[in-house]
């Protein structure tokens, strides 16, 4: 347990931005592999960058209203 | 010698030093420049062991979007961690930690007790890790542009060896060019505030992670390369804008305290003259 907190803690120590750079990378991976959902893929990069931004925001609303 | 392969080879491999330079530099510049050189040796080294033992086959054998989306992720999780902190220590949500300072005071104690001064030359795991897997993919891909554009020489009147020196020295030079303009940039760079560099890394970081996991799905960039500059723009914007608005909140929360703190006493004033 102590191992994976350190690791957790070396990467990313942060569990917003692990949940949503996981959740963007699972969107995308589902937008890649599945049929149904190819129409999207020309959105996937826009996807990403705003996903990215999302996580950003989201930690950091945590971090000024939790203060 | 193949000209036109050799300076295809010598731009395309230009590119990728670049990106590879720029984050062993940052690397070097905010952790220290032990980790960083000897994260970008290890590197260096495993790409010589893979080429050694894989040759052409390299091509071939080594899953490029898997090590692409490792790689671009974890450069997510470092780049937005970096960016968080340095954002909220603009917005003075967080103390600007000069680390400089406490490095001199550090490094004057050490002095006084005539001890060693070690700190300079620590090793950092993060700041190796950060500069091994960064030449490692980018060296991987220089690796590719060689082995494809020294292929793609290939003709009946030239051999496939000749194709590959011909790349192969195109993209030693661009290698050797990137690092030659590096070491002067080196210096300016040393004398950025702290907390700006952390920033920019954190602007890079996320920039390259967002480039490197897109391309392991596949994803298009416009403008290729290029678009590289446009994603950092995107992400500078952002955190500016972020940063104005966390001051923003900081201060209504910094009032809203001082309203309630002043209240009670308008209070007891009317309680003592009624």
């Amino acid at each position: 347990m102590k191992i994976i907190k350190a690791i957790y803690n070396f990467i990313v120590g942060d569990m917003v931005i692990l949940i949503g750079v996981a959740l963007a990378v699972t969107v995308l991976a589902l937008i890649n592999n599945v049929g149904a959902l190819a129409p999207l893929k020309g959105f996937s990069g826009p996807f990403l960058i705003i996903a990215v931004l999302a996580s950003l925001v989201a930690t950091l609303s945590r971090e000024a209203f939790s203060s | 010698m193949q000209w036109v392969v050799a300076t295809a080879a010598f731009l395309a491999s230009a590119v990728e030093f670049v990106e590879a330079f720029t984050i062993v530099l940052v690397v070097g510049v905010t952790v220290n420049w032990r980790s960083a050189l000897l994260g970008a040796l290890a590197a260096a080294a495993t790409l010589a062991l893979l080429v050694a033992t894989l040759g052409v086959a390299l091509v071939q054998w080594v899953p490029i979007d898997a090590l692409r989306l490792v790689i671009g992720v974890l450069l997510l999780l470092f780049g937005l961690k970096w960016l968080k902190n340095a954002i909220m220590r603009y917005a003075g949500l967080k103390a600007r930690h000069d680390e400089e300072a406490i490095y001199e005071e550090n490094r004057a104690q050490l002095r006084a007790r005539g001890a060693v001064d070690a700190s300079a030359s620590r090793f950092d795991l993060f700041g190796f890790l950060l500069s091994y897997k960064s030449v490692l993919l980018e060296g991987l891909e220089v690796a590719f542009i060689v082995i494809t554009f020294g292929l793609s020489a290939a003709t009946s009147t030239v051999s496939r060896s000749e194709g590959i020196t011909s790349a192969a020295l195109g993209a030693l030079l661009a290698g050797l060019l990137v690092i030659l303009v590096g070491a002067f940039v080196r210096i300016p760079l040393a004398k950025v505030p702290e907390n700006t560099l952390k920033f920019v890394v954190g602007i890079m970081l996320t920039t390259f992670g967002t480039f490197w996991t897109g391309e392991a799905f596949s994803v298009v960039w416009p403008l290729s390369d290029v678009f590289l500059l446009i994603l950092a723009a995107i992400y500078l914007v952002a955190a500016f804008s972020l940063i104005v608005w966390l001051k923003r909140v900081k201060k209504q929360q910094r009032a809203q305290v001082i309203e309630n703190q002043s209240a009670p006493t308008t209070v007891q004033r009317q309680e003592v003259n009624p």
